[in-house]
């Protein structure tokens, strides 16, 4: 296994907490850091690809600027609806808020 | 299927550190109960993460990643615990249902995308990265990628304004509760 | 001459089934005058054939054959298509005649009912489908018609469907006329498959089975006419699947009247005669018809002695009356069967009717409860005595004609055949003068008040019993032993007449023996108002129970039947309800299970999304794999 291959193997570990996190964790900050977990993981594969890719190039690095900086925005909303959400609700338990179902 | 046949290299060895830290910090996101702890660990995955950057000679992609997610995200995610209650984790009861189907859910993933990197045949790369990276970066940034760069900056000012909008208190709603 | 009327033929049928349709669709709100859209619907039909009639009457008329193609599916093709002949036209005259008549009755009585239109609509159906019977050019549309008259059959018995009896016996003659109608199926679907072209119409069937070539093997022929018979023994209540026509007579009595005569049981016999040719090629199923029809003839009329039921024992007298229809086709003469048919349908309806006008006066149906009505209800009884005798064979009543011609058929082809139905008409003499003297005469015994209210029924239950009793007095000269005129119209051939002396001696002598006894046991006896002079011998009780036929079926089919049915009720209920319920509630639990799921919060949905992705890519990446 090359380096290439430890890399993606190390960012399809994190993608998968990440994603359970996402699916188990009842508090919604935490939640909203599992997604930032996962986007750091397709990162690391940007990264490693603009390293060690077929193609070297920096390209893998701009994108994963940007998506760092979708990253930021993302948190930033989303943290400005959950406290909206918490003045309505009182709460920050993601099961709690079934309005999915009404 | 598992031998790792690789060169032990500083750069495997500093790898190896890195990776272990990033995924303990992880689990213990995962496994921790209290909310503060669970967001001090992920951020200590987040400065692993720009550790494995500078390996990646991408020094400019992990002095963002200390400066975004450590400092800006991490914080703000604080902001937002303090702002609210939390009953702390695990006080309530779990939801096995939920928590089995998802685990056997991560672990399918996880088992498709490893089958996949280890069936995979990545040749040699081509180039070499440039060794001033920082002043590339800048130098793409501005010319071949200066129409995203700009719509990136229209898209994080609209992002503020609109969290901005969100999180302010409303006169009007406090006075009659809907 | 020229074919005018015989091209509209289809009409006669359209008309009641308009009426049905028009009544269905109205509902009950139409009441009473539901009665007369059907009435005018057959006296439409009955103006048509008549006149279908009478342009056959010409003698020189074409058979007129109408038909279209009713549906094609590959290579098979099946049509649909009417058929005048001069038998038709006959046919279509009775039919009509004694459809109108009862529909004008029924207006008489049954104006108390409330479900009076549905009444007249199954009345208008069931003569459309017997009128389309009648015309169906092929097997096939006959069939189809054939069944809608037991649908018909089964709604009219079961009319006053509270009464538990008139259900009993509405099922009992739906379930007993359907095992002749899978015999008749089973002949249909034997001939579509062996029959050149498939054809199923009944010039094909004359060309095929006078034509002496080999196209059906001799074996093959006898079974198809004994499975046609079978469908006739069904619906003409011959022995042993007679049972359903005496326990019919649950239903209103014009229905009797009009089954009786006209259409359900006529049906029967009308589908012999018009597959004749069949039975013609095959001598054992003639011998099977004649023994049948001689056996029944006499078997109910021995059982009919002993009936306390007006009603019944007019029933009785109808399957006898059938088996002497039987009897002439067995001997191989459709004319003498056809005028039979054709009196019959006169003096039964008569009888029926006069029947139901003493039932309406009196509200009972028991024989030993009446007595002493002649008085009292002149037009009736004089009216009733015309059918009896007529049923009898004296002469110059219409009976005395078409018994003769059925008995001379009988004698030319056995002795024995012969024997039996002189036998028949002595106990048929019999019953009638026992049911006429302990009706009309002697003094009432039965409950006082319904006598003293026993009043004349109104003119329009009254003027179709004496339209009838001119019928049933001159019906028989259209056919008599020295003007064979109905016999050489129906087949198109000079037959030569002749009075055979044995035959009128021996009917007239039998039927007038039999008179006299009835007089002798009932007409004298009752007058003394001792009706319980009949003993109850063990013969009698035997008579009474009917041969104990429904017993035996009880005891040989039904129970077993019954066991059976039990027991798939359990297997389905156990095994096929349990599978049904099985895959519903395993629904059901995969529904919980998705409620569960689907809570409304958002980590659910995205674990589905999750599962759904990784099943997604395992089924498109696997694929490579197997």
């Amino acid at each position: 296994m090359t380096m290439l291959g430890s890399y993606l193997t190390l960012a399809a570990v994190l993608f998968c907490l990440g994603l359970y996190g996402v699916l188990t964790k009842r508090n919604a900050i935490i939640v909203l850091l599992s997604i930032e977990l996962m986007l750091n993981a397709v990162n690391l594969n940007l990264v490693a690809f603009a390293k060690y890719g077929i193609n070297a190039s920096l390209r893998g690095q701009v994108f994963s600027l940007f998506t760092m900086t979708v990253a930021a925005a993302e948190a930033a909303v989303g943290i400005a609806v959950l406290i909206s959400l918490y003045r309505r609700r009182a709460t920050v338990n993601v099961d709690e808020y079934d309005e999915l179902r009404r | 299927m598992l031998n790792f046949n690789v060169d032990f290299t500083g750069e495997f060895f500093a790898f190896f550190l890195l990776a272990a830290c990033a995924i303990v910090g992880a689990v213990l996101a995962i496994n921790f109960t209290k909310v503060v702890h669970m967001a001090l660990s992920l951020a200590f995955t987040f400065v692993s993460l720009a550790g494995l950057y500078v390996l990646l000679q991408a020094e400019f992609v992990a002095f963002v990643q200390v400066l975004l997610y450590v400092g800006a995200v991490t914080i703000l995610m604080i902001f937002g615990i303090m702002m609210t209650k939390h009953q702390s984790e695990g006080r309530e009861p779990g939801r096995p249902l939920l928590e089995t189907l998802a685990a056997i859910g991560c672990l399918c993933l996880f088992g498709i995308l490893f089958y996949a990197i280890r069936n995979a045949s990545f040749p040699k790369p081509q180039a070499e990265l440039p060794e001033d990276n920082t002043m590339a970066i800048g130098k793409l940034l501005y010319s071949a990628y200066a129409i995203p760069f700009e719509l990136v900056s229209v898209l994080l000012t609209v992002a503020f304004i609109g969290a901005v909008a969100l999180a302010k208190r409303e006169k009007e709603e406090e006075e009659e509760p809907k | 001459m020229d074919i005018t009327f015989a091209q509209y033929a289809w009409f006669a049928p359209l008309f009641p089934l308009a009426a049905f349709a028009i009544l269905t669709a109205m509902g009950r709100g139409l009441g009473r005058a539901g009665a007369w859209v059907a009435t005018a619907a057959s006296l439409l039909s009955f103006l048509l054939s008549l006149l279908i009639a009478i342009e056959r009457l010409g003698g020189t008329a074409e058979d007129y054959t109408g038909r279209i193609e009713w549906l094609r599916a590959g290579s098979i093709m099946l049509h649909a298509g009417y058929e005048v002949t001069n038998l038709t036209s006959l046919m279509l005259v009775i039919v009509t005649f004694v459809a109108l008549l009862v529909n004008l009755y029924s207006i008489g009585y049954m104006k108390d009912d409330e479900r009076i239109s549905v009444f007249f609509g199954y009345v208008a159906l069931f003569t459309a489908s017997m009128l389309g019977l009648v015309l169906a050019d092929n097997l096939l549309t006959l069939y189809i018609c054939w069944e809608l008259v037991g649908v018909c059959s089964f709604l009219l018995i079961g009319f006053w469907f509270r009464k538990p009896e008139a259900r009993a016996a509405a099922k009992k003659a739906f379930i007993v006329t359907r095992i002749g109608d899978l015999g008749l199926l089973l002949a249909i679907l034997l001939l579509y498959w062996n029959m050149p072209n498939h054809a199923l119409d009944f010039t094909s069937l004359y060309n095929v089975f006078h034509s002496q070539s080999d196209t059906l093997s001799a074996s093959l022929t006898t079974l198809i006419a004994l499975l046609i018979f079978l469908g006739a023994v069904g619906k003409s209540g011959q022995f042993p699947l007679h049972v359903w026509l005496p326990d019919a007579m649950e239903g209103p009595t014009p229905i009797s009247a009009l089954i009786h005569a006209a259409t359900m049981v006529a049906a029967g016999v009308y589908l012999v005669v018009r597959t004749f040719d069949i039975f013609e090629a095959s001598q054992a199923a003639l011998a099977a018809v004649a023994i049948v029809g001689a056996f029944t003839a006499i078997f109910a009329a021995v059982i009919g002695l002993a009936q306390n039921d007006i009603k019944r024992v007019l029933a009785y007298s109808t399957v006898s009356q059938l088996g002497y229809m039987m009897l002439a086709l067995g001997a191989g003469s459709t004319a003498a069967a056809t005028f039979h048919l054709f009196t019959h349908a006169f003096f039964k309806a008569l009888l029926f009717l006069a029947a139901g006008s003493v039932i309406h006066a009196i509200h009972t149906q028991d024989i030993r409860e009446m007595g002493g009505l002649g008085r009292r209800m002149k037009i009736t009884a004089w009216t009733f005595g015309i059918g009896a005798l007529a049923l009898s064979g004296i002469p110059p009543f219409s009976g005395f004609w078409s018994k003769d011609a059925v008995l001379a058929a009988a004698l030319d082809e056995s002795p024995w055949l012969f024997a039996v139905g002189v036998v028949a008409a002595f106990f048929t003499a019999l019953y009638m003068a026992r049911l006429f003297f302990l009706v009309f005469f002697g003094a009432p015994r039965g409950d006082a008040k319904a006598y003293a209210h026993a009043k004349k029924s109104p003119a329009v239950m009254t003027v179709p019993l004496v339209i009838l009793a001119v019928l049933a007095l001159l019906a028989g000269f259209v056919e008599t032993p020295w003007n064979e005129w109905l016999g050489s119209w129906l087949s198109g051939e000079e037959e030569e007449g002749g009075i055979n002396g044995l035959v009128v001696i021996a009917s007239v002598g039998a039927s007038l023996l039999g008179l006299y006894l009835g007089w002798l046991f009932y007409g004298r006896r009752s007058s003394s108002g001792n009706p319980a002079a009949e003993k109850a011998s063990g013969l009698r009780r035997i008579l009474e129970r009917k041969f104990y036929v429904d017993e035996l079926y009880e005891l040989a089919f039904v129970r077993p039947l019954a066991a059976l049915g039990r027991g798939l009720d359990a297997f389905d209920r156990v095994v096929v309800d349990g599978a049904v319920r099985l895959a519903g509630r395993s629904v059901q639990a995969a529904g919980k299970l998705n409620t569960r799921l689907l809570n409304g919060q958002i980590q659910a949905y995205a674990l589905c999304a999750l599962l759904g992705a990784v099943l997604l890519i395992l089924a498109i990446a696997g694929r490579r794999f197997w």
